[in-house]
């Protein structure tokens, strides 16, 4: 440990992926606007803010975040409240909130704090999770989802629900249980269906299953996306020449349908490397979470990766035409300052996790 | 925490982990056999799909085809007109850009406020929009002088469609009109994309609605081309991606003659009727003309309301084309056929004779069927029969013939049905049978209806067209060609049938020899108009009555009202005694068929042969 003040702590693996995620992004993005370069400038400076973010972040010691996780919890709930009392609305939404020159999704923050202090809450405590804990585990999710939710934004309080939850099930939570839960959401999807979703949402889900039915209505973005996908073909139409994209078919080029835009200009050859990408990611996270130094560790890096995948793996089903249309961005590579620092954030958390060891007497 | 628990602990971590990574692949893998469902299997679908959202095909406006006489000489012609066509989009002020357009080009307020109305929305698609149609040579010349004021704007050639003799041939021609029916302009394009059609005439999509603008609308068309468009979702064009140039439509030679159409015009005056002739050898007509007429050009380009409805409710109805579908009485122009089937049924020689009191008894009821010449013609052959009209020999003939066979021998000659294999809408006038009385009127066949027919009168009428073939086929020596407008068959089988009407050589020679009579003798009832040209002409004339009387006296109270007077009739063909043209002429209440009528046939005739 004498070398403890100059050592960086980061692991190289994840850096060089997510640099690599992260310039290939600028790249598709360039395309996606139509050549604007002050986005692409922008972005530029996200990103670089970004990968300095992680590094801070990756330095301070796990227990740092283990302590505060409360706080952070604290903090991103009032700023939900805050966006709630003053944020201004956005297409019949109310997800931003303003700090001088700033503004950002406060829900995003959230993403990390819950499965933090989820992690912390459950890491000391004993095998079989107990009910009493499952059940102060289940409000605090259910309460963070609505907050999330009520915005309204349904996709980011799924993404933060299933956050909370992913923490919940690698922590122990008993197999009886996830199977009752599962029996119980099967029963109660119609009164889902018919009480709790808007009917904009109710028919983002029945365009999904035939979206020819309304192709010029609910059905567009869908039918414009796989139109762009599939007619990339096996090696694309080449950089800046898809016409779905360059002639504004596709909707949404810049964030949520980015991958439609790498489907059509790069092909099958183009996902296939993009999705390896993200799976090398994945994996690693994977390995990170296997070898971490405590529960804790394990539950953080475990949790904050599965949220990651979550939001990918949305919104590639999204896209390709397997769920239905949510707001949700592609990691890394959609335009978007908020969800790129949180991300970024987040793999700093994960590194911070993954590179502290500790070496205690067994 | 112990060791063991620890232990216990991070292996049930990492049991879920793997379970829960394992089910993160397994997603990949679905989404990656979604992509490789939409980019590899279905493909071609989804090229063709990305194709039609980016391309935005525009039809290019072929040229029609022009209509020519037989000389050459064009009947309806393309011409060239000038409109001032601009682009919205690159406009910034459009009513600056007006401001300083108006003393140039003569911009009305109803121009401009039509302009202006468009002005945004083909901007913002970037589409040409025409400001002012059909500029003056002044207009062209001022603009010309200041285009590169005007860099939006631009000179654009629009054709009309226009004929140099507008009122003679606006009948057999016919106009062409604003289609709706762009369905019937086939090419497999959505209908939305018609209105952008890039225009040639400057009336828009054009398609041939009557006369021959309508039978060879088909060759006259064309076929459209297209211009393939780059266009973005919100509809605004892009560049030219692919040109297919649009195929002008066939120029079309017609029989039709225009020298002797405006003979024909000419000498009919402000008279109604029509007038038809046919090319012996070839069955062209050279002249189809019916009186009174109206402006094709004015038609086809835009006439006013008024003076629509002035041609509409005109009680001499200039749009009821006479020549193809007036129904007259043939009259004594039909005793040539009766003659010929007195021959072939052996029921007269040329030398017979009989007595021509002025009047025929019908044995059956003693009623008197009178001849046109009080006192009668005495003794009476088949040749001077003929000569004279008398309708007392043709009254007898009548009599002794069998209506059944005396109707299928007269639709031989093409009465009652059409006969013009290229005409639009030709009517089939009527030809009676017993059978057709029986069942409409349900009173049986009369030998009294069969006698008036032997002086054509009665139930049966014809048109112009269909005299002028009758009378073809009396100049063929029996031979009929199917008469036709345009020089190249519609289709080869239905033009070119060469039926037979048979009959003894010796006896066509006599019926030449008598029907020239009729006008180069001095016992001839045409003889009024032989010496109006020096050549022979064969023919016979007949005066239509439409009001049945038993006196001269009668029907001279009847001529105070014109419209019930008498309809002149003649058929005609020369030179004789090798007859190159037939003719056939109607003059509606123009009385007496020789001194009438007969002068117009001459005129025809002199005009076909060049004897001017």
């Amino acid at each position: 440990m004498n070398n403890k003040l100059t050592k960086i702590y980061f692991d190289p693996y994840l850096f060089f992926s997510i640099c690599l995620l992260s310039i290939l992004g600028l790249f598709f993005l360039y395309s996606a606007s139509n050549a604007d370069l002050s986005i692409i400038l922008r972005q530029s400076a996200y990103v670089l803010l970004g990968l300095l973010i992680m590094i801070s972040v990756s330095q301070p010691d796990p227990d740092l975040f283990r302590r505060t996780s409360f706080l952070f919890l604290v903090f991103a709930v009032l700023l939900l409240g805050i966006t709630f009392l003053f944020g201004p609305e956005i297409n019949g939404a109310q997800r931003w909130i303003r700090l001088g020159p700033v503004s950002f999704q406060s829900s995003e923050l959230l993403k990390l704090a819950l499965p933090i202090f989820l992690a912390n809450f459950l890491g000391d405590k004993k095998l079989p999770i107990q009910a009493r804990e499952v059940s102060i585990t289940l409000s605090i999710i259910f309460l963070a989802f609505f907050l999330v939710a009520r915005q309204p934004d349904l996709g980011t309080g799924l993404i933060v629900a299933l956050s909370g939850l992913s923490v919940l099930f690698l922590s122990g939570l008993s197999w009886s249980f996830i199977g009752g839960a599962f029996v119980l959401l099967v029963i109660s999807s119609p009164l889902i269906w018919n009480v709790l979703l808007e009917p904009f949402q109710r028919q983002r889900i029945a365009t999904l299953f035939n979206p020819e039915s309304d192709p010029f209505g609910a059905g567009w973005n869908i039918m414009q996306s796989k139109i762009a996908i599939g007619s990339g073909g096996i090696f694309g139409k080449g950089f800046g020449n898809g016409s779905q994209t360059q002639l504004n078919f596709l909707p949404e080029t810049k964030t949520d349908f980015i991958f439609s835009v790498i489907g059509e200009e790069f092909g099958f050859i183009g996902i296939l490397l993009l999705l390896s990408i993200y799976f090398f990611i994945l994996m690693r996270c994977l390995y990170l979470a296997l070898t971490a130094r405590d529960r804790f560790c394990r539950l953080v890096i475990g949790g904050l990766s599965l949220t990651f995948a979550a939001n990918l793996i949305i919104n590639l089903c999204m896209v390709v035409g397997l769920l239905p249309v949510v707001g949700m961005p592609l990691p890394f590579i959609s335009k978007g300052g908020s969800s790129l620092m949180s991300l970024f954030f987040a793999f700093g958390i994960i590194t911070s996790m993954a590179t502290h060891k500790k070496f205690l007497p067994q | 925490m112990i060791f063991e628990e620890r232990q216990v602990e991070k292996n049930n971590f990492s049991s879920r982990a793997i379970f829960i990574f394992l089910f993160i692949g397994l997603s990949f893998l679905v989404v990656l056999n979604q992509v490789f469902l939409l980019q590899v299997s279905s493909y071609s679908d989804y090229e063709l799909a990305a194709l039609n959202n980016k391309t935005y095909s525009v039809p290019i406006q072929p040229l029609r085809g022009e209509i020519f006489d037989r000389n050459g000489h064009g009947i309806v012609r393309n011409i060239k007109t000038f409109d001032l066509i601009t682009k919205p989009s690159s406009i910034d002020d459009v009513e600056s850009f007006l401001q300083l357009i108006k003393p140039v080009i003569h911009l009305s307020e109803s121009e401009a406020t039509q302009y202006l109305e468009k002005f945004k929305e083909k901007a913002f698609v970037n589409k040409e929009l025409v400001l002012k149609k059909n500029l003056s040579s002044e207009e062209i010349a001022r603009f010309g002088v200041r285009r590169f004021a005007f860099k939006d704007a631009f000179i654009g050639e629009r054709y009309r469609r226009m004929s140099d003799h507008p009122k003679i041939f606006s009948h057999v021609l016919g106009y062409t009109s604003r289609t709706g029916d762009r369905d019937g302009l086939l090419l497999n394009m959505p209908r939305s994309h018609w209105q952008d059609t890039e225009l040639v005439y400057a009336n828009g999509l054009i398609q041939g609605v009557t006369g021959l603008e309508q039978t060879y609308n088909q060759m006259l068309s064309g076929t459209y081309g297209k211009t393939v468009y780059e266009i973005n979702s919100r509809g605004q064009l892009g560049k030219v991606l692919e040109v297919e140039p649009a195929v002008p439509g066939e120029d079309i030679y017609t029989h039709l003659d225009i020298s002797a159409q405006m003979s024909a015009a000419k000498a009919f005056g402000s008279r109604k009727g029509g007038v038809v002739a046919i090319d012996l050898e070839s069955g062209g007509i050279n002249v189809l003309f019916s009186a009174p007429s109206y402006s094709i050009n004015k038609l086809a380009n835009g006439m006013t309301a008024a003076e629509f409805q002035e041609i509409i409710t005109n009680p001499s109805k200039p749009f009821f084309n006479r020549a193809l579908q007036g129904r007259y009485p043939p009259a004594s122009t039909i005793k040539p056929a009766i003659a010929m089937f007195g021959l072939t049924k052996k029921l007269v020689r040329w030398e017979e004779e009989i007595d021509d009191p002025g009047f025929f008894m019908l044995p059956e009821n003693g009623r008197i069927y009178r001849g046109w010449n009080k006192g009668g013609h005495k003794n009476v052959n088949l040749k001077k029969a003929l000569l004279v009209s008398s309708n007392t020999y043709f009254f007898k003939l009548a009599y002794q013939s069998d209506m059944q066979e005396l109707a299928s021998y007269l639709a031989s000659f093409g009465f009652g049905a059409k006969v013009c294999g290229d005409c639009f809408d030709e009517d089939g006038a009527f030809l009676p049978t017993p059978d057709w009385k029986y069942n409409n009127l349900n009173i049986p066949w009369f030998t009294g209806d069969t006698v008036n027919i032997g002086v054509g009168q009665g139930y049966m009428v014809a048109t112009p067209m269909q005299l002028a073939n009758y009378a073809s086929i009396l100049a063929n020596k029996g031979r009929a060609v199917t008469p036709s407008i345009v020089q190249l068959a519609l289709s080869d089988g239905v033009i070119q049938n060469n039926d037979q009407v048979l009959l003894d050589n010796k006896d066509w020679i006599n019926l030449h020899d008598a029907l020239t009579g009729v006008i180069e003798s001095d016992l001839g009832t045409a003889r009024s108009i032989r010496d109006l040209k020096n050549f022979k002409v064969a023919g016979k004339s007949g005066t239509a009555e439409l009001v049945s009387l038993d006196s001269k006296e009668a029907y001279q109270d009847l001529r105070g009202s014109e419209l019930l007077r008498d309809h002149s009739i003649i058929i005609a063909f020369g030179p004789m005694p090798n007859p190159k043209y037939a003719v056939s002429v109607v003059i509606e209440n123009g009385e007496s068929g020789g001194a009438v009528a007969g002068p117009v046939a001459i005129e025809v005739l002199k005009s076909l042969l060049n004897e001017q």
